[in-house]
């Protein structure tokens, strides 16, 4: 593994049953490298994720994050390896219905022992920088499909991660909207370093990429 | 555990909450309720004991007088030996004993009811001083009498009116109300015990039924250790036989006849079915509300969460629900208890202990001491059921806590 390879992969199987949904796969992401996995819907391009940030374990193969082999790890050790590390972006969005906006965004800082203040002070920097400065205490029903978006990609950054693993980021989202979450995750990646692994469907998202690797029935093509 | 995401879950989440709050503190308030008529109950059958200051009444039954003249003891109070009060007085548990003298006086033109006090025992009928509406209560050493005031009305006697009573004179010196006396060892006139003595052991007829000496009484008045009133009811039949009348709050309890009275299987039983039926709405209402917050709880494991975190999370929220259950199950309880404490109840008073002959007017009546029902919740009884719903929402929260961080968040975020 390089010095500047950040996830690296190796031979990456899970099976459900019978059925294997990723067969054999390996591959690495840089630090600071924007990646994007594109395949069809039960490509296996999610699961994939999913083993890649420790969600879920490989049947076979390892995952090393930040220098760390996390195939082998406990089911906590990984929760708190994802707090210190990993963000996370989803399609739906997942903000929690009762926190309001600052709130969801400071829920990875929730088990950590600090402040409210510093919690309330981090979480409504990232905020601003959202341009959501104005919507911090509005409940999730009150925003709209972007700014959810845009209050999870602040969450996912708050612990200052080295990656983020973003899952059909704009797939819930109008083009208009969709367009300007990718700008965000761009401008992540460029002024802030941050390394992006990113699933999605559509090809016309995947061409801001660093790199775009195809997935097809659970291997890697391209 | 964050107190912020607890107290926002709780209120925005009002239907879930309010639902896990009034099915436990329905339940915690029958708990409460039931105890509390349960323990007022037994703190009533303890009044007709209580008014006379003792925890036990004991006499003993015998023969029929054959002639009804003159100084005769009720068939139900007859002699119990000095010597046996001294048995009972050493009993361990007895903590002390006052003493009457109970006779049924027929003299030519009236019948009086006749019962000899001690002057001064904190245990008996001396207690009737507080009863006393005119007059003075007897003096030491002087031969005088208390009327029952009713009784005087209805014969015309005055204050310092000078008495017959078996050919011995007495000054009236003071009436009693008997609507204000205990309703146990109650008579017509209440003389000092040493002249009841005198009139009792004098007395031919009474000496043929039931042989007496000067010490000897025919009821007797116990206060006792609460722990060891049964144990002792049982020896004091041991010591006077089978004819011996042992009057204690558990026969006054049984006379009551209710529920809550006759058991505390059934008050234990019932207070059971309350919390576990209640117990058994919390934890649906709340594995209900967990599972609709699977995908929340897999958000949070994927942004760092432990299994730990999820866990004391979930059961802070629940422990919060039990305890306002808990408080709002005693506010109910209170304000039941208040509208309960309002209810009569007629403690019926055996007829052993009922003085007046049934042969003269109203003696065959029943006599009744009605109270209202001493409801009230005890602070340990209020302690226990608050204490109750935490444990509950500990256990409820830990259980479905502990079911709910073992999923998988990548089984309930893949299905977007």
């Amino acid at each position: 593994m390089s010095k500047s390879t950040i996830l690296s992969g190796t031979d990456l199987s899970k099976k459900y049953g019978d059925l294997e949904v990723v067969k054999g796969v390996s591959l690495a992401v840089n630090e600071g490298e924007f990646v994007c996995l594109v395949g069809k819907s039960g490509c296996g391009k999610t699961t994939l994720l999913s083993l890649l940030s420790g969600l879920e374990k490989p049947t076979k193969g390892k995952v090393t994050l930040d220098g760390r082999e996390i195939t082998a790890s406990s089911e906590d050790e990984l929760a708190l390896f994802r707090r210190e590390n990993v963000g996370f972006i989803f399609q739906s969005f997942n903000l929690i219905p009762t926190l309001s906006a600052w709130e969801n965004v400071a829920l990875p800082l929730f088990p950590i022992k600090m402040t409210n203040e510093e919690r309330r002070r981090r979480a409504t920097e990232l905020l601003g920088k959202m341009e959501l400065g104005h919507r911090i205490e509005h409940l999730p029903l009150a925003l709209s499909g972007g700014e959810k978006q845009r209050v999870a990609i602040a969450r996912a950054l708050v612990n200052n991660p080295r990656i983020i693993f973003a899952d059909e980021p704009t797939g819930n989202l109008d083009s208009s909207t969709g367009e300007t979450i990718m700008g965000i995750l761009n401008r992540l990646h460029r002024d802030e370093g941050v390394a992006i692994l990113m699933v999605t469907h559509e090809d016309e998202l995947a061409k801001t990429a660093n790199r775009l690797i195809r997935m097809k029935d659970g291997e890697i093509m391209s | 555990m964050n107190l912020r995401y607890m107290a926002k879950e709780l209120y925005y989440q009002k239907r879930r909450t309010l639902m896990s709050i009034l099915g436990l503190s329905i339940g915690i308030a029958l708990l409460i309720i039931l105890n509390a008529l349960s323990l007022a109950y037994r703190e009533a059958a303890r009044v007709p004991l209580k008014e006379i200051g003792a925890d036990i009444t004991v006499q003993r039954s015998g023969d029929v007088p054959r002639e009804l003249a003159g100084v005769v003891f009720p068939c139900s109070a007859v002699t119990i030996r000095k010597e046996e009060v001294e048995k009972i007085e050493k009993l361990p548990g007895v903590r002390g004993i006052g003493t009457g003298l109970l006779l049924w006086v027929f003299d030519p033109n009236r019948a009086w009811i006749v019962l000899g006090i001690e002057k001064e025992n904190s245990i008996g009928p001396s207690l009737l001083r507080s009863s006393v509406t005119e007059g003075r209560f007897l003096e030491d050493g002087k031969p005088e009498a208390l009327v029952e005031v009713a009784y005087a009305r209805q014969f015309g006697i005055s204050l310092n009116d000078t008495i017959s009573v078996a050919d011995k004179k007495f000054p009236v010196v003071g009436f009693v109300d008997a609507s204000r006396a205990p309703k146990i060892a109650v008579a017509n006139l209440y003389l000092p015990l040493k002249e009841a003595e005198d009139l009792a052991a004098s007395s031919k007829e009474l000496q043929s039924v039931s042989p007496y000496a000067p010490g000897d009484v025919n009821l007797l008045f116990i206060k006792a250790d609460q722990e060891k009133i049964t144990g002792l009811a049982s020896e004091m039949k041991g010591i006077l036989g089978s004819k011996a009348t042992v009057a204690t709050p558990d026969s006054f309890l049984k006379l009551l006849g209710s529920l809550f009275a006759l058991s505390d299987k059934f008050t234990l039983a019932a207070s059971l079915i309350a919390i576990i039926v209640a117990v058994l709405i919390v934890f649906k209402t709340m594995a209900g509300n967990i599972s609709e917050r699977a995908r929340e709880i897999g958000v949070l494991k994927a942004v760092g969460w432990t299994n730990r975190n999820v866990v004391s999370q979930l059961m802070s929220e629940s422990v919060i629900q039990c305890f306002m259950a808990g408080i709002l199950g005693l506010l109910i309880a209170l304000v039941a208890s208040f509208g309960l404490s309002f209810m009569k109840v007629n403690i019926p008073i055996p007829w052993e202990m009922s003085p007046t002959p049934h042969f003269l007017p109203g003696g065959g009546d029943q006599v009744f001491k009605t109270l209202r029902l001493p409801v009230h919740i005890p602070w340990t009884l209020a302690s226990f059921a608050v204490l109750l719903s935490i444990i509950i929402g500990g256990m409820t929260g830990g259980l479905l806590g502990r079911h709910i961080s073992r999923i998988k968040p990548s089984e309930v975020l893949r299905h977007e």
